[in-house]
């Protein structure tokens, strides 16, 4: 690499080589760096059991596809990627062997709804239309411009008369939990259960006060989820390439340990090896605030006010995720097929939650520490990925709710019970697919909340989300309200990945954020802002 | 809709995106259409057993660095590559702790010297001598490796060694010999016996070769001690290249597997996959090896009988098939031949488990006849030069056993395979290194040449894509007619490891091809005045 760039950007995750396709589309020369061996962060795909098996380890739900800008902006299916929309996006099974599919087709997913509850289906129905009457707009605004305060979304929606024209939103959700928001809508124990689920997947948690005024637009997008054919990693070749072809540099292998700092403005960055690079115009960190302010950069380079913050004031998730990768020689056949044929085609699959209280149960065990008994959720993307598996064969995901540290022995422990903990989980899918024999499975490997934080440390404590979802971490309170507008105290260096506003996923949306910032501060002209 | 490219290159390993690179710089449009989800081929680095401990599954020693025309042509250096080059480079160690034997760096001969000397002076004397001879030669080495290979007959050949090596006794009778017979013809020492003779096969080079004794001469004297480790791991490389295949305007379409070259009128204008056709008006490159393009990809009703008898006829393994354990440790091994010579403990390539040249023969032999040999490897701790490739205070080895072919052992037998023989190899290691216990070990994991087979459509798990022996060698590889990168199929080129000079991360396959393309097509030539080729 040469010594001296433009940008120099830390953390080629999608976040950080958005930013980098953008400015380098701009004009500018930049450098991104990356600590692994390769880019992408959480759009991650390695071949974890046998090869030909494509894992998806982190990011394995693309939500936003037709919402964020940067997808067309930067042309990532002209660089091949491919997504496809699952018919049968998500079900739960029950223990009593009935379930319930939410399909890409309205009419299908109210009817499944209706072998529960015509009332629910038809509530889910009205929910469902409302919602896609302002959910693209909604989110378009809130999640890809930089943040506005809880204070003056709530005037957003006043000013919009959101109480009148609205039966679902309201302003008082922002003080009530996504049970409480279930409860008053929903009478169907698993028909709420299967709601409460699916914004736990999206990490909104059922039982946190205030995430029920997001739940309306989890609704809008609960038939939105895309699979990247290839596995995710894809899409991180994607934007690379982007950045590449506009004489922008991605190097891996890159371990920034310090942002250097003259006269109060980032200036470059070290490597560990000692190379120093100079950055002309910015620094953007993607990474965990913790690591930018507490580790890159020297004591005295921020107010000890904000590192003190940093150290006590920064939320993570309370609950993260254990996961089991399974290769396999077949599909999972559920007996719940003869209740509804259509949960053998369903990408994604909760496994046994049919209340609200039992969620409630398992995520108060979790913050505990406690290990509980395995209800996982069961991704196939070779159901719909021709690709991502020898063939004949498939590529199995669970995921499991789980704490990061384990009651009596810290995180330490997984390394211990994560092979008997995936055990348990397989046992418990093969409670709801019997077909999944030993002989079905040809291998598969645990990858705990401890190898999260090993693999990808800017998720600290496995906080897949790089920040709590919370009314009091979100918008412009993310991660800390001093830095919730993507600039810090340092001139010149911007925090542009998960950590900010919105939040994790892959959104594209802190640096499209970013971007914006960085271009009013730099007089960049915003070419990608379409009229 | 069907995409229309210039040109198409089937496969992102190394020969792969060298080619695309200058094509694409020539002015062709050209696509790079990979099976895999990742590019790079053989020069690939994975996490494969635990978060942070990087391990190379196939290619681990680049010594064609400072040769490579792509990395000065693409300026690489500049897109990540990054590289060291360890003191001591290649070892021998010994379980009683006996003195070790290590080969250095060129500019560290002296040092080699004294490490022989301790057994035999002569032979320190006679290894320096050759070394000096293969640096000398390292020109014509390098240019005639990045030239496409020109018929030469043994007369021809005879001459060419007995003017390098004459003095030295070396005459035409030497291009009959295996490696074997000229080792031990210079050497007398059993440890540095032991030494080359792994040394011979890891670089390709069978010891019972007959008609391969010149090219451990030539070749091997040469790479010994020119091995340089890619910073991060060797897929630096391919992340480099395909930057640089980026830059050009090279598409690359990965996950996607070529069905079928189609062919019309005896020409090839473009491949069959389950995204539709892909045309190519005046290309096609398969980076893919030979039986799978003539024989999978093209058909056999497209080639003449005489092709399809060479395709069915061409060998892949035994030579060159080799398992890759990955051990994740908290201390590097403290070998007892330390004792001697400290330098054995930070040593690029290390061997245990060879007691002296006849176990080195019998473990070899074994693999070839098909039989799983008594475990022995050679090792690597990259973590020792490159601490990005464990986590902190850890360390990441990788290494290479000698096994059976792919097909030798059923599916049942490899798992066996995966199950037992680290296990077995870490008894043996132990009794070189006592601190390789299995405290020290976190945890470990065996790849196999099965695996190889299904990960990289490696052959049986052949490294170079096709045995190493004379009558698939030089203007022989693949086959006579075939050896200029052409077949008999217009527009349809060879640039993989199956043509010529076959495996090795030298991209010279990749390289050569577009000369050919080049001369064919009337395109710039790559050759540079300086450097000679």
């Amino acid at each position: 690499m040469r010594d001296a760039y433009d940008a120099v950007i830390i953390g080629a995750g999608h976040n950080g080589l958005t930013l980098g396709a953008y400015l380098a589309r701009s004009g500018l020369e930049v450098l991104v760096l990356e600590r692994r061996h390769e880019e992408g962060g959480g759009l991650c795909t390695e071949e974890l059991t046998q090869p030909g098996f494509l894992h998806n380890v982190h990011a394995n739900y693309h939500t936003f596809v037709d919402l964020a800008p940067p997808v067309n902006d930067l042309d990532v299916r002209g660089h091949g990627v491919e997504y496809v929309r699952p018919e049968v996006q998500m079900a739960s099974i029950y223990d009593d062997g009935t379930a319930l599919t939410v399909h890409t087709d309205l009419d299908k997913t109210c009817a499944s709804i209706a072998r529960f509850s015509e009332e629910d289906a038809e509530t889910f129905r009205r929910l469902y239309l409302e919602a896609h009457g302002y959910v693209d707009l909604l989110l378009g605004t809130l999640m890809y411009q930089p943040p506005m305060s809880v204070k003056e979304l709530t005037k957003a929606l006043a000013t919009f008369g959101v109480e009148d024209r609205s039966e679902f939103l309201s302003v008082k959700l922002r003080r009530e939990t996504i049970n409480q928001f279930l409860d008053q809508h929903f009478t169907h124990p698993k028909v709420k259960a299967h709601l409460a689920f699916h914004g736990a997947v999206c990490a909104y948690t059922n039982d946190v006060a205030g995430l029920a005024i997001g739940f309306p637009l989890l609704v809008g997008k609960i038939d939105n989820w895309h699979l990247c054919i290839g596995g995710s990693h894809r899409l991180a070749h994607a934007l690379w390439r982007d950045l590449a072809q506009h004489g922008g540099v991605m190097i891996s292998d890159a371990d920034v340990r310090a942002i250097l700092v003259d006269g109060g403005r980032a200036v470059g960055v070290r490597l560990a090896d000692g190379t120093e690079v100079a950055a002309r115009k910015l620094v953007a960190s993607t990474v965990s605030v913790e690591q930018t302010f507490l580790e890159f950069l020297e004591p005295t380079a921020v107010p000890e006010e904000l590192r003190v913050r940093v150290k006590n004031d920064v939320k993570h998730k309370d609950w993260t995720l254990f996961s089991v990768h399974l290769a396999m020689t077949a599909l999972p056949e559920y007996t719940a097929a003869e209740f509804d044929p259509d949960v053998n085609r369903a990408w994604v699959v909760n496994l046994g939650y049919g209340s609200l209280e039992e969620l409630n149960a398992d995520f108060a065990a979790v913050r505990a520490g406690q290990l509980p008994d395995p209800k996982p959720n069961a991704a196939v993307n070779s159901l719909y990925d021709p690709t991502d598996a020898p063939a004949g064969c498939a590529t199995g995901l669970l995921r499991q709710f789980a704490p990061f540290a384990i009651a009596g022995g810290g995180e330490g422990e997984w390394e211990s019970v994560g092979r008997w903990y995936g055990h348990r989980c397989i046992e418990a899918w093969r409670t709801y697919a019997p077909n999944l024999t030993d002989d079905v499975i040809l291998d598969w490997v645990p990858y705990t909340p401890l190898e999260i934080a090993q693999k990808l440390p800017n998720m600290v404590r496995g906080d897949w989300m790089m920040g709590e979802v919370s009314l009091a971490n979100m918008l412009d309170q993310r991660p800390l309200p001093e830095l919730g507008q993507y600039r810090t105290p340092v001139d010149g260096l911007y925090m542009a990945g998960s950590t900010q506003h919105p939040h994790g996923f892959i959104t594209f949306a802190p640096a499209y954020n970013a971007l914006q910032v960085i271009a009013d501060d730099l007089g960049i002209d915003a070419w990608w802002r379409h009229v | 809709m069907t995409r229309t490219y210039d040109a198409i290159v089937i496969g992102a390993g190394h020969n792969g995106l060298c080619l695309a690179a200058y094509l694409q710089r020539a002015g062709l449009s050209t696509v790079v259409i990979e099976r895999r989800h990742e590019e790079g081929g053989g020069i690939n680095t994975e996490e494969p057993v635990l978060p942070g401990f990087r391990h190379n599954m196939h290619a681990q020693y680049m010594e064609f660095f400072d040769i490579m025309p792509m990395i000065q042509d693409f300026g690489l250096e500049d897109l990540g590559l990054r590289t060291v080059m360890p003191e001591a480079q290649a070892g021998i160690t010994f379980a009683d702790g006996r003195p070790p034997v290590i080969l250095h760096r060129p500019d560290l001969l002296d040092r080699t010297h004294a490490s022989i000397a301790r057994y035999s002076k002569a032979d320190a004397d006679t290894y320096v001598e050759l070394k000096h001879r293969a640096i000398a030669l390292q020109q014509l080495f390098a240019a005639g490796l990045y030239s496409i290979p020109q018929p030469s007959g043994l007369d021809e050949q005879g001459a060419m060694i007995e003017a390098a090596f004459g003095d030295l006794g070396v005459g035409p009778q030497f291009l009959m010999k295996s490696p074997k017979h000229v080792i031990d013809e210079f050497f007398e020492t059993p440890e540095l016996r032991a030494l080359l003779y792994r040394a011979s096969v890891e670089w390709g080079y069978p010891i019972d070769g007959q008609g391969l004794g010149a090219g451990f001469l030539l070749f091997v004297m040469w790479t010994l001690g020119n091995w340089k480790l890619a910073r991060g791991g060797t897929h630096t490389l391919a992340k480099a290249m395909t930057q640089a295949c980026y830059r050009e305007g090279v598409d690359l379409l990965e996950n996607l597997m070529v069905d079928q070259v189609i062919v019309d009128d005896g020409r090839a204008v473009g491949v069959q996959t389950r995204a539709g056709e892909i045309r190519a008006t005046k290309v096609v490159a398969s980076n893919a090896d030979l039986r799978q393009t003539l024989l999978d990809m093209v058909g056999e009703d497209h080639l003449s009988p005489l092709w399809v008898k060479r395709a069915r006829a061409y060998r892949y393994g035994p030579s060159h098939v080799l398992g890759t354990p990955c051990f994740c440790l908290y201390e590097e091994p403290h070998y007892k031949s330390a004792r001697w010579n400290e330098e054995i403990d930070r040593c690029f390539y290390t061997m245990v488990g060879f007691d002296g040249p006849d176990d080195t023969v019998r473990y070899i032999r074994d693999a070839y006849m098909g039989r799983v040999p008594k475990p022995a490897a050679g090792t690597w701790v990259n973590s020792l030069w490159d601490p990005a490739q464990a986590p902190p205070g850890r360390h990441a080895a990788t290494g290479w056993y000698f096994l059976p072919s792919a097909s030798a052992l059923t599916a049942d037998e490899w798992t066996e395979v995966r199950d037992t023989f680290n296990e077995r190899f870490l008894d043996v290691w132990q009794e070189s290194a006592p601190n390789m216990n299995r405290d020290n070990v976190i945890a470990h994991k065996l790849y196999t040449p099965d695996q190889m087979e299904r990960k990289n459509l490696m052959r049986e798990g052949d490294f170079s894509n096709g045995e190493f022996a004379p009558d698939q060698l030089g203007a022989n590889r693949p086959f006579p007619e075939a050896s200029n990168y052409r077949t008999e199929i217009g527009g349809l080129y060879l640039c993989g490891p199956s043509a010529y000079p076959g495996g090795g991360v030298h991209s010279a396959c990749g390289y050569n091809a577009y000369k050919a393309i080049a001369e064919d097509l009337g395109l710039p030539s790559p050759v540079v005045a300086e450097r000679g080729y």
